[in-house]
């Protein structure tokens, strides 16, 4: 058998490591970002699954639950919906969209999803007012104005807006509301992003826009902003029947640890995420080491975007010099299209952390209560929502107070366990997909009866 | 020698009128008051729609059904872990909204402990959260489900089969639309039925203490002795 060092060693572009890396990591050194011995990881991408239809669901939420979303929609059958975003694949929205998109129809609402189009300079402006709504700086030109206004109204004048209900998804169209005739039609716009500190001119551009919708949603408390409309609180939601998600067999888990050379005999925390300063993966590695003076684990950084962002790249590199020969922290560079194995690997984890400084939701944390795993998670953006402290895991501020829940996990499993249980029903209750559907019934029910004044 | 008490058949009764199971489903409303101190809080407290009450006492022992302890509202674990004050997240917690059959009162009930609290200790007045606290409301729509009992056997059939959603509906919400210190199921059991006895039993399960699904079993549980 080849030895794995040596394998990865071969293959730069899976190890995600640049040539500037290789000068700066030692030959010999024990870090390594893809040590399987098949590198599954730079096979292509899989076919996408079908979508779930609703009594896939029953099993995971129970018959009950699905009737209800049944009884919930019965005064709906019949309505239209159109959903409105700029993807239609790639990002978590036409992700979320793909999902929802059928089970609604399966529910017998009729729903629609309807992509924007645009050139370059349209979602260069899109992109940049994206980042500035989430507080990054921006210099709005009447230029920006003009192209974000002139695709928006190419959009309204190429699309037909008929139905009962239009959802517009995020800032790219949401000057689509132009396009609003005098008719009991509901207009909704729902927000995914973090708009708690917006750029004030961005924000002051988009809100006469925003004001003009029948409700909006956001997915977290935090993130809204003052209105005169209705704001309502989605969460986003994770799919339980999803390659990340789903339940998957011992053997695949102890497979796919073997070929990363993890040990299931000894405790294994794990961060899942992308190499990001706003991840903090330097404090993780700081919070093992300094938790390992004290306790037996390994730690494993599995994360992507090292090898197509210079950003990732750097920081990646931070996190080697941080683990310097430490033979028992894994860092693991995979691809997008690796689901499976951070479903395995987040199965077989003792503990999971997510010690971001900056985050939007957090779906990851989601993903580990799901699986029952107790989890210590920076307490920002969405993670509070998910994590109520020493109720379903463990939030923490800092490297040290990191450090010390890894200690005191490790050391009172059932403590750990109990926090994993509590973690799993409460991503049952509010985080599911089946909860996203429930909603999406429920608001539709509130506009159509005349509510949310 | 010891004497083996025959049990004493209940007669088949038939209820005056079916019990409908029906389910309620809740939408979370954002709303413009927020608070990141205890004066804040306090004034938000008193000016927050009545849905904003509802859904940090009542609906989120729903949304938390599955924690056994250390969980009672929402006010109480923002104090104790936001504003790491314990005596006032103690006397927030110990509210039990089973004895409020309305909102008004129960508002009523958290104002006077934070009041009271900032009284005793002014400076925690100003002092700023960790976190912000946002009041939400909740948006309810009430929906029917496929279980009707037509005797004493059914209604244990769909105990069995709702939702714990249903189970709230009928069982800590309604004594709000009742405004009575009781629940639907006790109320179906002594009116319709004649149970005085298995009424008075399931008003003393303690929902604090249990999950929904510990609460469903044990509504089961009395139930089934008193169809024996």
């Amino acid at each position: 058998m080849e030895p794995v060092e040596q394998q990865v060693r071969s293959d730069s572009l899976a190890s995600g490591r640049s040539s500037e890396d290789s000068a700066t990591i030692a030959p010999d050194s024990p870090v390594r970002t893809e040590r399987r011995r098949k590198s599954r990881a730079w096979e292509t991408p899989p076919a996408p699954v079908p979508p779930p239809r609703l009594d896939d669901y029953k099993a995971i939420v129970g018959a009950a639950e699905i009737d209800e979303l049944k009884f919930l929609a019965r005064e709906l059958k019949g309505k239209k919906v159109k959903m409105v975003n700029s993807t239609a694949v790639g990002g978590g929205v036409a992700e979320m969209l793909n999902q929802l998109v059928p089970l609604l129809r399966e529910l017998e609402v009729q729903t629609n999803w309807d992509v924007i189009t645009g050139g370059n300079d349209f979602f260069e402006v899109t992109k940049a007012f994206h980042n500035a709504l989430q507080g990054s700086d921006f210099n709005l030109t009447q230029h920006a104005r003009d192209i974000f206004l002139m695709h928006n109204e190419q959009n309204r004048n190429r699309l037909e807006f008929s139905e009962d209900f239009i959802v517009i998804h995020d800032p790219q169209p949401a000057a689509l509301i132009r396009a609003r005739k005098e008719s009991p039609q509901r207009w909704i716009w729902r927000c995914h992003i973090d708009l708690s500190s917006p750029n004030p001119d961005v924000w002051g551009f988009l809100r006469p826009f925003i004001e003009q919708y029948d409700a909006a949603i956001f997915s977290s408390q935090s993130f809204a902003r003052q209105l005169p409309i209705p704001q309502y609180l989605f969460y986003p939601c994770i799919d339980p029947l999803s390659e990340k998600n789903k339940d998957i067999d011992d053997t695949f888990v102890q497979h796919v640890c073997d070929e990363f050379g993890i040990d299931r005999s000894r405790p294994i925390v794990t961060q899942v995420s992308r190499f990001d300063r706003a991840k903090d993966p330097v404090g993780v590695v700081q919070a093992f080491k300094q938790a390992r003076k004290y306790v037996d684990a390994q730690l494993v950084l599995a994360g992507g975007g090292a090898s197509d962002d210079p950003e990732g790249a750097a920081v990646l590199k931070e996190v080697k010099e941080a683990v310097g020969e430490d033979k028992d922290i894994i860092i693991l560079d995979l691809p997008p299209w690796c689901a499976l194995e951070i479903n395995a690997l987040q199965r077989a984890s003792t503990i999971i952390v997510q010690k971001s400084i900056r985050e939007g939701f957090g779906l990851t944390v989601t993903e580990a209560l799901w699986k029952g795993k107790p989890t210590i998670a920076g307490a920002v953006g969405g993670i509070p929502n998910q994590i109520i402290h020493k109720l379903t895991g463990a939030l923490v501020h800092s490297v040290d107070g990191c450090a010390y829940q890894i200690r005191y996990l490790l050391t009172h499993p059932d403590f750990a366990t109990q926090l994993g249980q509590n973690g799993h029903e409460h991503v049952k209750e509010n985080f599911l997909m089946s909860t996203n559907v429930r909603r999406w019934l429920l608001l539709l029910r509130i506009l159509l009866a005349g509510g949310a004044k | 020698m010891t004497t083996v008490a025959t049990p004493v058949p209940t007669p088949v009764r038939t209820p005056v009128k079916p019990f409908y199971f029906n389910t309620a489903a809740h939408l979370l409303r954002i709303t413009r008051q927020k608070a990141n101190t205890l004066s804040e809080f306090l004034e938000a407290l008193r000016e927050c729609p009545d849905g904003s009450i509802f859904q940090h006492s009542f609906r989120t022992l729903e949304e938390h059904h599955f924690i056994r302890e250390g969980f009672s509202n929402d006010f109480a674990h923002w104090a104790v872990s936001a504003c790491n004050e314990p005596s006032l997240a103690e006397g927030l917690a110990s509210v039990d909204v089973r004895e409020f059959t309305s909102v008004a009162e129960l508002r009523a009930r958290f104002v006077e402990i934070v009041e009271n609290f900032l009284h005793r200790s002014p400076s925690a007045a100003t002092r700023l959260a960790k976190e912000t606290f946002y009041f939400c409301s909740s948006e309810t729509v009430v929906i029917p489900t496929s279980f009707v009992a037509r005797s004493l056997r059914e209604f244990a059939e769909g105990l069995r089969g709702v939702s714990v959603h249903c189970i709230h509906h009928h069982f800590i919400e309604a004594r709000l639309r009742l405004r009575l210190m009781s629940n639907d199921f006790s109320q179906w059991l002594y009116e319709d039925l004649g149970f005085t006895d298995a009424a008075r039993q399931l008003n003393r399960i303690d929902i604090y203490t249990l999950t929904l699904e510990d609460v469903r079993n044990q509504i089961i549980r009395i139930v089934e002795r008193t169809l024996i």
